[in-house]
């Protein structure tokens, strides 16, 4: 395959880690070499999470400025903030549903405009992304599943070796049996919504 | 995937420290201690999860000193043994370190000092290379997975061959990468040793150490003429500019090459840099006009090239710390590209996209959990001894009171510092001293400050911020928390009597989250003299939920949106709180009941999670 560089960015908490993982996993299940990287500790206390899933050869387990082929976007301010890390040609797929730092809900700082956040992010990525993921995830019941319609998405763009079934098998194979009904429906949710929403 | 696997064969993806765990089982390691610590905690916690399954000895030590100390005698009993910790771990066990190199390790011991280039959750960069030549210890930098794995087994492999302990050195970004691991052969794990006396070696009497230094120091050529064969120190490539790697600028040179096909270089990985294999770096050197080294934070490497050039009468242009290539942070497949074009005199051509300024993007501070019982007794402190007292903070999830509205962190060095440096400062300034410590903390080094403060009569208030367990590194157990929680002996070792046989008098236990009691005693405290100690327990909430089991169904909600509930979000930075417009809420999601604000805020009441 064509080597690709994948950058996650969301908050902690949102499953950024699990998507890594997930991705990784099943990269090499389908024996694509991947090499994945991390970072843990201070950062899960509500911070930014940054992690990266190298395909197709690599060796680095992170991603520098205007490498990434595509950004996975699991909050919209930081996909902006991540925008220096897309390489030029790449593509971001972001979810469009904020969600505020507490300097935002205190009232202390504004969280900037969805119609800034798209705007800038097009100018990057002309064919850029932007997917209502906690709303759908809300249709499973499930709010925790935002991650998996990112992810839904993802695999069903075509940018993979590999579609979403893989995915969904994926799913089925690693994830809790009580938890594995919920994500199948938020990563169709994800694919359908890039199916309706095509050209 | 089951690490415990005693056949080879398997492929899994593993976390770089799920690989070194992998890598030690294979060498059939009998014994491990650690004491936890961000990067290197999944290390042992992996360990811990095996252990039912596991036939190893596993345990978590009070501190990296008595990690190093009981594994160095397990070693010393014969059994192959590995001890684990972060980088500033290492100062903590260097006493013991330093002299298990001169008396040697008999059944093998690996020492794991995770490094944090970038300080990504750490006090400091410092580089533990230096350790290794400062001990004697022969030195493995493992970059992906794979050797994550074999770097461990060969290492405890070459510790016991000539009972020497050996540094297994990781930077943050390969303890927490994931790559493909092939299994190999799982040999039985060995408990059970023998010690054969010998005091003219394991006892380092002054005439004893003298001698144990030669041997260490001849035992060191003998690994040298061995490393000089590793295939762990490998040369590929053509061209008249070298590159000298290790550690994990190994793969982002790697991935610098493959999109750069134009850049034509030799190199040299070094995967064992210490001791140094001269005689490799020598016929690698010859013939080249210039050589790059690539090596994050010291110049050690690059200082090693240059001796061997002034040796060996070499002209060689060593390109090492620059301004691509810096003394401090993370090296970067950038930075690498940097360093390498502009030594071939070929330019960098990038496409550089609009991003936006991201400066003023309202930031994402990691902040204190909601329901968590440290912003309730800051909040009292503060309310008591405002910006008047000096606060000597520690390490721990509590360090994260730095931020207003809280404010509770003046100055911090280290582990355990908040109690022995909170006297020094009293001594010498006219403001109280307010310091704070976490329990596993205080069992870590915090308890020999206490007994300092009653010794020199030292005037201080410490707060003792029980949470009932090591929460910032992801809950590890440790002397005060109840073994039976995790299926162990009944029993724990508890904070107060020990406070008390410390010397102190003025001791206070109270429940953190109990808003009057906090008060009160603080305020009793600020009346008083000398060593006072508050005792504030209450566990973790994400503990209580995970391990403990305890569920809270109340929450707190906003009746009457009003000054009051805006002065508790002001005052309490709890991340639950939100404004609606002009109105106070409290998500009812993220709500962890904790009922401090309730405590102190008539506009808001009990209510129920539905």
């Amino acid at each position: 395959m064509k080597p690709l560089r994948v950058f996650f960015t969301g908050v902690g908490g949102q499953g950024t880690l699990t998507a890594t993982k997930l991705l990784a996993e099943t990269a090499l299940e389908q024996n694509i070499q991947v090499n994945a990287g991390e970072i843990h500790g201070m950062a899960q206390r509500g911070g930014v999470v940054h992690s990266f899933v190298l395909l197709g050869g690599y060796l680095s387990p992170k991603i520098s400025q205007g490498e990434a082929d595509v950004i996975l976007g699991f909050e919209p301010m930081e996909t902006i903030r991540a925008l220096s890390f897309l390489k030029k040609g790449g593509l971001v797929l972001s979810s469009e549903d904020p969600v505020p730092p507490i300097s935002v809900t205190t009232g202390k700082q504004t969280y900037p405009s969805l119609d800034y956040i798209k705007s800038e992010t097009l100018k990057c990525s002309p064919e850029a992304r932007f997917i209502p993921c906690i709303s759908l995830a809300k249709q499973t019941g499930v709010v925790q599943t935002a991650n998996t319609v990112l992810m839904g998405a993802f695999f069903s763009m075509g940018l993979l070796p590999f579609g979403l079934e893989v995915l969904l098998d994926s799913i089925k194979k690693r994830l809790k049996p009580g938890l594995v009904d919920v994500n199948l429906k938020a990563a169709r949710l994800g694919a359908d919504f890039i199916k309706e929403h095509s050209g | 995937m089951n690490l415990l696997d005693p056949n080879p064969g398997a492929k899994e993806l593993l976390l770089g420290n799920e690989a070194i765990v992998r890598g030690a089982l294979e060498a059939g390691v009998g014994f491990i201690s650690c004491y936890p610590g961000t990067p290197s905690s999944e290390v042992p916690d992996t360990f811990f999860r095996l252990s039912p399954k596991g036939k190893y000895y596993f345990e978590y030590a009070p501190n990296e000193k008595v990690a190093m100390e009981t594994a160095g005698a397990a070693s010393l009993g014969g059994v192959p043994t590995l001890v684990t910790m972060k980088h500033v771990g290492v100062n903590v066990a260097a006493d013991p370190m330093m002299t298990l190199a001169y008396i040697g390790t008999p059944g093998g011991l690996v020492i794991l000092s995770a490094d944090d280039p970038g300080c990504h959750s750490s006090q400091n960069e410092q580089d533990n290379r230096y350790y290794a030549r400062l001990a004697g210890l022969p030195c493995f930098e493992p970059s992906t997975a794979q050797e994550c794995k074999d770097m461990t087994r060969e290492a405890m492999e070459l510790s016991a061959k000539w009972e020497q302990p050996v540094m297994l050195r990781t930077t943050t970004r390969v303890n927490h990468l994931r790559g493909a691991v092939n299994f190999g052969e799982m040999k039985p794990a060995r408990t059970r040793g023998e010690f054969k006396k010998n005091p003219g070696r394991f006892v380092p009497i002054p005439a004893v150490a003298r001698v144990r230094h030669k041997a260490l120091i001849a035992n060191l050529e003998k690994i040298r003429s061995e490393i000089e064969h590793t295939s762990w120190n490998r040369s590929w490539g053509e061209g008249s500019v070298g590159v000298i790697a290790s550690g994990v600028s190994r793969s982002y040179l790697k991935d610098v090459l493959k999109s750069h096909p134009e850049i034509q270089v030799r190199v040299l990985e070094l995967g064992i840099a210490h001791p140094l294999p001269e005689n490799t770096i020598k016929n690698f050197l010859s013939g080249l006009d210039k050589v790059i080294i690539l090596e994050e934070l010291e110049p050690i490497l690059e200082n090693d090239v240059r001796i061997l050039c002034q040796k060996n009468g070499l002209e060689i242009e060593v390109i090492g710390k620059s301004d691509e290539l810096p003394l401090w942070d993370e090296y970067s497949t950038l930075c690498v590209e940097q360093a390498l074009m502009k030594t071939v005199g070929l330019e960098i051509k990038k496409d550089l996209l609009p991003a936006p300024d991201i400066s003023e993007l309202p930031g994402r501070p990691p902040n204190l959990c909601a329901g968590c019982s440290h912003r309730s007794v800051y909040m009292n402190v503060r309310k008591i001894y405002g910006d008047e007292a000096i606060y000597s903070s520690d390490i721990g999830c509590y360090t994260l009171g730095i931020l207003p509205p809280l404010k509770a962190a003046d100055f911090l060095l280290c582990m355990g510092s908040s109690v022995s440096s909170g006297c020094g400062m009293s001594r010498v300034v006219d403001n109280p001293v307010v310091a704070f410590i976490g329990d596993s903390t205080f069992f870590h080094s915090g308890i020999t400050g206490l007994i300092n403060a009653v010794y020199n009569n030292y005037d201080l208030v410490l707060v003792i911020l029980d949470n009932r367990t090591t929460a910032m590194t992801g809950h590890q157990p440790h002397p005060g928390v109840d073994q039976s929680l995790y299926g162990g002996r009944p029993g724990n070792i508890e904070i107060e009597p020990l406070v008390r046989a410390s010397g102190v008098n003025n001791v206070r236990k109270v429940k953190a989250l109990n808003q009057k009691a906090v008060f009160e005693a603080l305020e009793q405290f600020k009346k008083m003299s000398g060593v006072r100690v508050l005792i504030a327990e209450e566990p973790c909430p994400l503990y209580a939920r995970r391990v403990m089991g305890i569920k809270r169904n109340k929450i707190a909600v906003v009746k009457e949106s009003g000054p009051a509930s805006l002065e508790c979000l002001n005052t309490l930075a709890c991340p639950s709180f939100y404004m609606e417009g002009e109105k106070v809420m409290i998500n009812p999601d993220s709500c962890a009941g904790c009922m401090v604000c309730i405590q102190i805020c008539d506009e808001i009441k009990p209510g129920s999670r539905s």
